[in-house]
């Protein structure tokens, strides 16, 4: 953790009632500061927040909230009995590990290159064309692997052919389709989550790689001594919220990608709960669906945040 | 995470009991606890209108079109002839339903909503008591609405005695069908097939003889992983619509006798290649760019898609012909398309009306058979021409100030419309053509009514619905593609029907007993 | 120039070389849907445009930016999205400077709370009710205040915050400067770089926002360019086969859907190369603390 010297004459060091009321005192207007936000807190987020209720009822249109009959756990008891709850649930965590894994280093990689090239112009051109994808709705960029990953003519599949293998039909074939999966979405966001790696270095002090040349640093070493410790504070903060949301592997990705023969390895909570309509007519169905995912990612970043604390002396809070 | 449209329907329908609840709870006639609602609301805006004989501004939610629906010529033409002013908004194109529940739930105060026909939607708002009886206001301000829209139909969607809609008739009864390479079928030198031996010899010749000359990439028949069961082939196995009567029942087509023939059917196909084989990741544009590119042979289609492809395919392949390929007959003698049943559109005023009564006058001129017609095609001469008692139109004009006409009606002169209406389809010769094939010069016989086209809401059937067709479209593209097999079938079935066939199959044929005799 | 070392040199072909790469492929799908915007209907759905144009021609994307709807709701996008954007920098930016001092008590109790919200919400009716409560239906505040602080966005900028030297904060309050002063005078001054890419994430997704819009607005004259978007896509995307006639003869070209896309987001993508320069900026920290 950063140390932050103490605000004001109280020491930050200072224990006990008085200690902290001083502290308070001596910066009222800090809590001035916090007033807005504070209030967009409880109007907009909290006061609404009671339709989580729903998950814990049947909910009865005739009654409404206050009238409708408390089912308790039921409603999360038929997710997790489920036929394919299983199997769903193992594809979703694979997914979502797999495009943690492999796709969070990626743009943390692009930042690092970025600020190794010295032409602004090169630099600012390939920024704002990673970044292009972002823009693209799923149905188009799946529309346009329909194409490239065709077995019958496809870009890919002709460099296969040509290079003396066979075509391979990636779409509809469990054993490529996960990879698709995450190649894909890699593709679609590098540029995007690049975005605030890249502010990240910008915001590096240049005083330390002046010092470390002259010490003689080669401009490797000066990448990992440096630029990457700078951005650590970033790395941390993403990574553990990005671990908040391990149920969702990118329900709206391959709704628009995957087909009935991948379903053993590409169906994932999300997409099996909107094909079955399994929340229609059910609101407290699909409630609880979003809770059951809320409580996991709420868990898991509560965790991630206190293993941070421990092991690197970071934490959000 | 998305939310569940079903899901978001009931609780707006929930906040939407509470808001009519409360406001229309002295139980008197509609017209009387509307007027009291909108008068505590605002008592300068409502209530005095009628009296005063001063035109209040009325407010339509419709459904969504890609331009202004205030700006477009319509509103205009039926400003004048009405001496309505009418603030037109408009639903999203998607998750239209949940909009509309938030708003009819919320109480928001349109005076006539225009969507589609969706039954189960329909009669669940009757019941829940958001929707306005037009019954009493018909009687004292509706002659023309009395002339436009006959017993029958306003029969069909009574409710506990009570009419809640206006509806807007189902012009035609067959959309789509196998549509064919003639060309072709002159190369390899064949007729156009009418039973499903043939079809699949057609398709064998496609495959062989390549008559498309693109060798490998050439498919014999496309289709696309989101259908099934293809229209035309299914019909031939005597299951046209998503439930079929068997002997006096309703059946789904999984339980239903045929299932296995039709299945063994397609997986053969598939197997010898006469399918595209990249059918399951297809999408409905790859099936068109694969026709129109000229390396399909035959596709499934609706006519009103073909003016995109026809323009398409003549750019490609100057000489290409085709048609449809007409009601196949099946091994056991069978044929037969899904017909239309129900209507197209409903028009309803919510009890949160602030002028029921003007909203029905309203309705009323737009329904005056001049005013009708001038709604549905326009001024003879400008944008349209009568040729051997067809309604041609005149393009671009037609185009330009009537394309989106059915949006601003409410209700049908029922007598006139079907012939009005074909105007639309003449806007291409080419599209008519087919729509004439299919519509016209298909016997009767063939095109079978969807027997739950006019089914009320039903819980199950609303709750269970969606699950078991997707259930039943994913096994069996995956036994097409021979991803699955038939041996498994007795299992599958158990598991559908547990999966809430059972109780949905009871209310459907509890509701077919009565509604078939 | 200091001389380069051979690693220096292969560092330098290694970054090109992946980097052009990355360029080159990532553009793939843009150049698509540029291409169909201006290529001619019959080569697009026969599937013939690739990553050029076929039949040019510029009439497509005339049709699209000249019809009135189009306009009207860039207008109210653009709108929505400066005003939205400057509100949300300021709420979130006075949010985590308070927050990035966790010793003032109650600080790490708040964050909790925040963070508590990016998980769970209550969900499309409550929210629904409370923008009714306070008149917002059908009002361009509703795009703008349920969105207004992002947690997401108020960490990075608290992350931030926590990283720079203290030293800075320090001199000044001995010179008795409030904590008001010191967040506007100093150390949003020198925050550059992380408040250029939170103005870009609110700016993107107050252009990008379709679905409050879709809840909240009802009056065509309010509805953003997203939401017209979104429903030409849409029209096009659902399957065929279960539709009406006339939704059928209505659909938009598929020139017509690639046009609006490229004509939407154009306007959004430029924002970007304009904000680079803030990024570079920000190296500057080093000699502003001298």
């Amino acid at each position: 953790m950063q140390t932050i010297a103490a605000a004001d004459s109280g020491s930050i060091g200072a224990r006990g009632k008085s200690g902290r009321w001083k502290l308070i005192r001596g910066n009222l207007d800090m809590y001035l500061l916090l007033l807005p936000g504070l209030i967009f807190l409880l109007l907009f987020k909290y006061t609404p927040m009671y339709g989580i209720l729903i998950a814990f009822q049947d909910f009865n249109i005739f009654t409404g909230i206050s009238g409708s009959e408390w089912v308790g756990m039921s409603q999360f008891e038929k997710l997790l009995h489920s036929d394919d709850f299983f199997r769903v649930l193992i594809n979703t965590l694979l997914i979502s590990l797999y495009k943690i894994v492999l796709l969070f280093p990626v743009p943390i990689a692009v930042a690092l290159l970025l600020n190794e090239v010295r032409r602004m112009f090169f630099k600012r051109t390939i920024q704002t064309v990673i970044y292009l994808p972002h823009f693209l709705s799923w149905v188009i960029i799946s529309g346009l692997f329909v194409t490239i990953l065709s077995p019958t003519g496809g870009l890919v599949n002709e460099v296969i052919v040509a290079l003396g293998g066979h075509p391979i039909s990636f779409l509809t074939d469990n054993r490529f389709f996960r990879s698709v999966v995450v190649f894909t979405a890699g593709w679609k966001e590098v540029g995007w989550n690049a975005i605030v790696f890249i502010a990240a270095v910008a915001g590096i002090d240049q005083e330390q790689y002046e010092a470390a040349s002259i010490d003689g640093a080669g401009r490797i070493r000066q990448m990992f001594s440096i630029t990457l410790p700078g951005i650590m504070p970033t790395i941390v903060l993403m990574f553990i919220l990005r671990i908040g949301s391990l149920l969702e592997a990118g329900t709206e990705q391959i709704l628009t990608m995957y087909n009935p023969l991948v379903y053993d390895n590409g169906d994932v909570i999300g997409t099996y709960v909107y094909r079955m309509g399994l929340g229609q007519q059910d609101y407290s169905f699909s409630t609880a669906v979003g809770l059951f995912n809320s409580a996991v990612g709420f868990v898991l970043i509560v965790i991630g945040n206190a293993l941070s604390r421990k092991f690197l002396q970071r934490s959000i809070w | 995470m998305k939310m569940s449209t079903k899901g978001l329907q009931l609780t707006a329908v929930a906040a939407l009991l509470a808001v009519t609840a409360a406001c229309g709870s002295n139980g008197g006639n509609d017209a009387a606890g509307t007027a009291s609602q909108g008068a505590a609301a605002s008592p300068a805006a409502s209530g005095s209108a009628d009296s005063a004989g001063e035109k209040p501004t009325l407010r339509r939610l419709t459904v969504w079109q890609d331009q202004d629906p205030n700006t477009y010529p319509v509103a205009q033409m039926l400003e004048e002839k009405t001496g309505y002013k009418v603030k037109y908004d408009t639903l999203p194109q998607d998750k239209a339903a949940d909009k509309l529940n938030l708003l009819m739930a919320s109480g928001e105060a349109y005076d006539t909503v225009h969507y589609a026909a969706d039954m189960a939607l329909y009669s669940d708002y009757a019941q829940k008591g958001a929707l306005t009886d037009l019954t009493p206001l018909i009687e004292q301000y509706g002659p023309n609405i009395k002339k436009a829209i006959s017993q029958q139909s306003m029969d069909a969607l009574k409710i506990d005695g009570k009419l809640y809609a206006l509806p807007s008739m189902l012009t035609y009864k067959v959309g789509s069908s196998i549509l064919i390479r003639t060309d072709w079928l002159d190369k390899v030198d064949m007729d156009m097939p009418t039973t499903t031996e043939e079809l699949k010899a057609v398709l064998k010749a496609f495959k062989e003889q390549d008559p498309g000359g693109h060798g490998d990439q050439d498919v014999p028949l496309t289709m696309n992983g989101d259908n099934a069961f293809l229209d035309s082939i299914v019909g031939a196995f005597g299951m046209p619509n998503t439930w079929n009567d068997v002997d006096g029942e309703l059946v789904p087509r999984l339980l239903d006798p045929s299932y296995k023939d039709y299945v063994g059917y397609m997986a053969d196909l598939y197997k010898e290649g006469l399918i595209d084989n990249q059918f399951v990741v297809n999408k409905g544009a790859t099936t068109k760019e694969k026709f129109s590119s000229g390396q399909a042979g035959a596709i499934v289609i609706h006519w009103a898609d073909i003016p995109s492809i026809d323009e398409a395919l003549k750019k490609n392949e100057p000489n290409a012909t085709f048609a449809y390929v007409g009601a196949l007959k099946g091994p056991g003698g069978e044929a037969g398309f899904s017909g239309n049943a129900g209507f197209d559109r409903l028009t309803f005023i919510p009890k949160a009306s602030k002028h029921p009564e003007d909203a029905i006058k309203w309705i009323d001129a737009t329904l005056e058979a001049e005013t009708f017609k001038e709604l549905a095609v326009g001024e003879e001469g400008v944008h349209y021409t009568v040729e051997n008692g067809a309604f041609m139109p005149i393009l671009p004009i037609f185009n330009d100030e009537r394309n989106l006409a059915n949006n601003y009606m409410s209700g049908t002169d029922e007598a006139n419309y079907p012939l009005y209406w074909q105007a639309r389809v003449h806007k291409n010769p080419v599209m008519f053509e087919a729509f004439d094939q299919l519509n016209n010069q298909q016997p009767d016989e063939v095109k079978i009514s969807n027997p739950l086209g006019l089914a009320p809401y039903m819980p199950n059937y609303a709750k269970y619905n969606q699950q078991l067709e997707t259930m039943v479209a994913d096994y069996t593209i995956k036994l097409i593609a021979g991803a699955d097999s038939l041996s498994g079938l007795d299992a599958f079935q158990a598991k559908y029907k547990a999966a809430g066939e059972e109780a949905s199959a009871k209310e459907i044929n509890d509701w077919y007993a009565t509604a078939a005799k | 120039m200091r001389s380069r070392t051979l690693g220096d040199r292969t560092l330098d072909a290694f970054t090109y070389l992946v980097l052009i790469a990355m360029g080159l492929i990532t553009l793939l799908p843009f150049a698509n849907v540029v291409s169909k915007s201006v290529s001619e209907e019959w080569a697009i759905v026969s599937g013939k445009v690739g990553l050029y144009p076929i039949g040019f021609q510029l009439d497509t994307l005339r049709y699209v930016v000249t019809n009135s709807q189009f306009l009207h709701s860039l207008w109210i996008s653009a709108l929505v999205t400066v005003i939205g954007t400057l509100a949300s920098l300021v709420v979130t930016a006075m949010t985590a400077y308070p927050l990035s001092k966790r010793e003032l008590p109650g600080m790490g109790v708040i964050i909790v709370l925040f963070i508590f919200t990016m998980m769970f919400n209550g969900g499309i009716i409550p929210n629904y009710l409370l923008v009714r409560e306070l008149n917002l239906i059908d009002h361009l505040g509703a795009l703008v205040l349920p969105a207004l602080v992002s947690v997401f966005n108020m960490l990075v900028i608290k992350s931030y915050f926590e990283s720079l030297p203290a030293s800075l904060e320090e001199s000044a309050k001995l010179e008795g400067a409030r904590n008001f002063t010191i967040l506007f005078r100093i150390v949003l001054p020198l925050s550059g770089p992380v408040l250029a890419t939170i103005g870009l994430f609110y700016a993107v997704y107050y252009w990008n926002d379709y679905f409050n819009p879709m809840i909240y607005i009802n009056s065509t004259s309010l509805k953003p360019l997203q939401l017209y978007l979104q429903d030409i896509v849409m029209n096009a995307d659902t399957s065929s086969l279960n539709r009406s006639a006339e939704e059928l003869m209505n659909v938009p070209a598929e020139g017509v859907r690639a046009a609006t896309v490229i004509a939407s987001t154009i306007p959004i993508l430029l924002v970007y190369p304009f904000l680079q320069k803030y990024f570079i900026k920000g190296v500057l920290i080093g000699s502003v603390k001298g």
